[in-house]
């Protein structure tokens, strides 16, 4: 078991030194320069202060080093736990930058994800049982997964806030609230969660209700299947049987949207103005702000290890046949 | 079944609420006690429009922070009135050149948000932050000999000859900080770059509201209740209790703000917004067309160091051949209006000659496009396009940034007028930074941009078209002359206009009008149409916005640098709905 664990955390230590050197040398590789943004906003009429401003800022990122060297203060502020200072929102620190953030990407994909799948789940595997379900409803996953989903949200997000006014056009709440702990700001805050969650919870439904009739179909006719129901066995047993045996690919998918969790919101935030991480990787792509692009990035690195690594975890204490070859590999 | 359905309701019903309380405590950093439960609407100006992406604090000096920064938190001892041409007196009764000295009478009675007085040595101060090099007026603390405050007078002396034009044009965009709030903080040139304080200390005539700054979605600011202008009597005392400028969102979720009464004033470019207008359902500063008041001159900006841009007459020509009435009807709707053939904006059209428009303007052309091209001697090939004239193939690239769909059609609309005079450009799509990298470093053939929006003298304007020398390391190109468009004697004379005393009104009358003939005459950009101050408004909760029939003739925006020209004005004039 031990040797298990030791071999599985050197991998990911491997895996980490490698993303997280891709993730330094992407934005770095980007053409163009971002401090010209930053002086370009200065109204200036002279170019000799642009030209101050230009060294001192590329004196401040570090820019004016040779890239070897601005690799290595990289790791270095990394292990300080600095993450540098963003470029295009000069000089708030990149980790405030996601700490402001980070709630509202997971306050919003966290329940999304969650609920998406177990619903999902529960209802692929009801679908694989009822033909009249399997038969209406089950058309309406097909159609919500396939529909490319930036066109879902702009649907809903123009259907139900720009032509209905049912639902706000954007931000995580109303303007004029004051944030505190009270009702009213708490319903603010639930009532703009709302139609993102809603988009995000709709396509991911669709995919996992659709995977999970298909798979427990499968199982349903692989040969444990067969033997039970010769031995005698209760339908509702079977059923049993081969929803478990179904989950187990289901757990991995499940894994793995968790771990790109923080990633995942990109198209949702923007379309809802939503101000979670995807909106500000947006935002950091397009001014190419470098520290922030890292920053993020380095978040869902950790996030897909992590997910990664509870996956592990998790299929030892949900599938025996694991345990069981863990054993038989160390005896 | 049941049991499962429950289940899923039940654990639908946790999650949700979980994640929301997760958000309440961080996303938002809520405040364990506020002394109101939500900004009340009727008492609250709600604005959009000027703030892209992040607000980043309250430095007035490096650009990117909170909208109101400069206005509503700080103010300027001068303003300008673009529309009568007027400076305002503000924190000084009087700013101006006596002879080459420049003396700035304080005002008395002007207080800070703190009670305390405003003086000269806070302004003695304010003049010297500008002797660290990241400051914007650096250039000009380079030509300063003395600053000296004495009562309530600033007198300036200068090394040389003073810099008139930009002095003057400085007293009402330089920010007023307070010396004691700021003097332990800057020290130097970087932290001058830094400084934000979480309370920041003005005169404007609101505070900064800390616990409702969130950098994602707003700036709140409070009324200050002791403003001097409305005790002093300079200003009506502006009736919002508080002002909340939100975060740029989408053009669709903009317009859905406006009209759902989110927003009071939108300053976004909202395509197709006359069609509300005419329907009444929002109100702009024109009725009819062009409904807004200009901005910044559009251009379509030829790099002068390719074959065959480097040619006047082919310049010319190119701009003979665009035909800017079709981009401003149908690209914009009548929502712009075409510009001179000076590129003046209509604010500076007292300098405008117009014998030298007569004699040297250009007006849309394709017969004449193609008649001044064969005159000059350039053939077509078989594909019915001109060639260089040494017999090489021309064909041009025309970029603007990505997205900016408005823009992109116009680009369109300038290729196809431009191929029905037998001049060959193609479209290059490029993304923002390249487009500006390329832009910068020159790597470009043609581009649609604006750069200098309306000001007090037509000299910023001619300071970035002729400004020498080019710079081809560090930053290239960043705001001026982007064309490399090289000629000595404009150049000299746009530094001739910066060095003429205020009062030599003939001598800047003559000045303008040899940069307008050379402008006209060389084309180093070929000015396309007037950018409009984009401000739409509704009255639901507010009204008495400014329009062109009313006494209330202010610039409707609060980008950065317009509310000390009269946006506070627009501000002060509101009155509740009743």
């Amino acid at each position: 078991m031990r040797g298990y664990f030791l071999r599985k955390l050197g991998i990911y230590a491997v895996t980490f030194v490698v993303a997280v050197t891709v993730d330094w040398a992407i934005p770095h590789l980007m053409p163009g320069n971002p401090v010209l943004t930053l002086v370009g906003r200065i109204q200036v009429q002279d170019p000799r202060v642009a030209q101050n401003l230009y060294h001192h800022y590329m004196r401040a990122f570090n820019l004016d080093l040779p890239l070897w060297k601005q690799y290595w203060y990289f790791w270095v502020s990394l292990f300080h736990g600095d993450l540098g200072t963003s470029i295009l929102q000069f000089p708030t620190p990149v980790t405030t930058i996601i700490l402001h953030a980070l709630p509202y990407t997971l306050g919003l994909l966290i329940p999304a994800t969650l609920l998406s799948w177990y619903a999902g789940n529960k209802f692929g595997a009801l679908a694989a049982r009822r033909k009249t379900l399997d038969n209406t409803l089950l058309p309406f996953g097909y159609a919500l997964t396939a529909t490319p989903y930036m066109w879902l949200a702009i649907l809903l997000s123009w259907v139900f806030a720009v032509v209905w006014h049912v639902f706000p056009v954007g931000f995580a709440y109303d303007p004029t609230a004051t944030r505190e702990w009270s009702w009213a700001f708490v319903s603010s805050l639930a009532y703009h969660w709302f139609l993102p969650f809603l988009s995000l919870f709709l396509v991911a439904f669709g995919g996992w209700a659709i995977g999970m009739r298909n798979l427990i179909i499968y199982e349903l006719e692989a040969d444990y299947a067969h033997y039970l129901e010769a031995l005698g066995a209760p339908q509702r047993l079977i059923r049993k049987y081969a929803f478990r045996n179904a989950l187990l690919p289901q757990i991995t998918g499940l894994a793995l949207t968790l771990g790109a969790v923080i990633a995942g919101a990109l198209v949702t935030e923007i379309v809802f103005s939503y101000p979670g991480l995807g909106y500000q990787i947006y935002r950091a792509i397009t001014n190419e702000d470098y520290f922030v692009i890292q920053g993020i990035f380095l978040f869902i690195i950790i996030g897909v290890l992590i997910a990664n690594f509870v996956v592990d975890i998790v299929y030892i204490i949900v599938d025996p046949r694991t345990r069981i070859g863990m054993q038989g590999s160390g005896s | 079944m049941k049991r499962i359905w429950r289940r899923t309701a039940v654990g639908l019903g946790v999650i949700a609420l979980v994640a929301t309380v997760f958000a309440t405590a961080g996303g938002a950093g809520a405040q364990r006690k506020s002394p109101l439960a939500g900004y009340p609407r009727n008492q609250t100006l709600i604005t959009s429009g000027s703030q892209w992406g992040n607000i980043t604090g309250t430095n007035p000096w490096v650009g990117g922070a909170a909208t109101g920064t400069v206005g509503l938190l700080y103010e300027t001892l001068l303003r300008f009135d673009p529309i009568k041409g007027q400076y305002i007196p503000w924190l000084a009764s009087n700013a101006s050149f006596v002879g080459n000295k420049y003396v700035i009478n304080v005002r008395p009675g002007v207080k800070w948000s703190n009670g305390q007085a405003f003086g000269a040595a806070d302004v003695a101060f304010n003049l010297n932050l500008a002797r660290f090099n990241t400051n914007p007026w650096n250039n000009l603390y380079l030509n300063v000999q003395r600053i000296v405050p004495k009562g309530n007078t600033v007198t300036v002396t200068f090394k040389s000859t003073p810099n008139y034009v930009q002095w003057q044009n400085m007293m009402y965009n330089m920010p007023m900080v307070n010396p004691a709030q700021a003097r332990p903080a800057i020290t130097d040139a970087a932290k001058l770059t830094t400084y934000s304080p979480a309370n920041p200390i003005g005169t404007g005539p609101y505070t900064f509201d800390t616990a409702g700054f969130d950098p994602t979605t707003r700036v709140v600011y409070d009324k200050n209740p002791n403003w001097w202008a409305a005790k002093l009597g300079v200003s009506p005392s502006p009736k919002p209790k508080y002002i909340i400028d939100l975060v740029n969102t989408s053009n669709t979720n903009s317009l859905s703000a406006v009209l759902a009464g989110v927003e009071d004033l939108n300053n976004n470019y909202l395509p197709g917004v006359q069609s509300l207008v005419n329907s009444g359902k929002v109100l702009t500063y024109y009725k009819k067309a062009p409904y807004m008041l200009s901005a910044n001159t559009a251009w379509l900006e030829p790099n002068t160091t390719h074959q065959p841009l480097n040619d006047p007459v082919f310049r010319k020509a190119l701009a003979t051949a665009i035909n800017v009435n079709q981009i401003v009807t149908q690209d914009y709707g009548n929502l712009v209006l075409p510009a001179s053939p000076s590129g003046l904006l209509p604010t500076w059209s007292k300098y405008i000659d117009t014998s030298a428009v007569k004699k040297y303007g250009f007006s849309y052309s394709t017969a004449k496009a193609v008649a001044m091209l064969t005159a000059a001697g350039y053939k077509k090939d078989s594909s019915g396009y001109f060639m260089n004239k040494d017999g090489t193939k021309i064909n041009l690239d025309l970029s603007v940034p990505q997205g900016w769909s408005d823009w992109e059609a116009a680009r369109d609309m300038i290729i196809s007028s431009a191929k029905a005079a037998g001049i060959q450009i193609t479209a290059k799509v490029k993304d923002y930074n390249t487009w500006r990298d390329d832009r910068n470093t020159g790597n470009y053939d043609l581009v649609v941009d604006n750069n200098y929006q309306i000001s007090d003298n037509p000299w910023t304007y001619w300071n970035g078209i002729y400004h020498l020398p080019i710079l081809t390391t560090g930053t290239g190109q960043t705001n001026f002359n982007f064309g490399r468009y090289e000629n000595q004697t404009a150049w000299a004379l746009v530094q001739k206009l910066d060095a003429t005393p205020p009062q030599n009104t003939a001598a800047i009358k003559e000045i303008n009008s040899k940069l307008e003939t050379i402008l006209m005459q060389q084309l180093p950009i070929i000015p396309l149409w007037y950018n409009g101050q984009w401000a739409q408004f509704v009255s639901k909760y507010w009204t008495n916005w400014p329009s062109s029939t009313s006494a209330r003739q202010y610039t409707p925006v609060m980008w950065n640098g317009y509310l000390q020209m009269t946006g506070i004005d627009v501000i002060t004039h509101l009155a509740p709905k009743a």
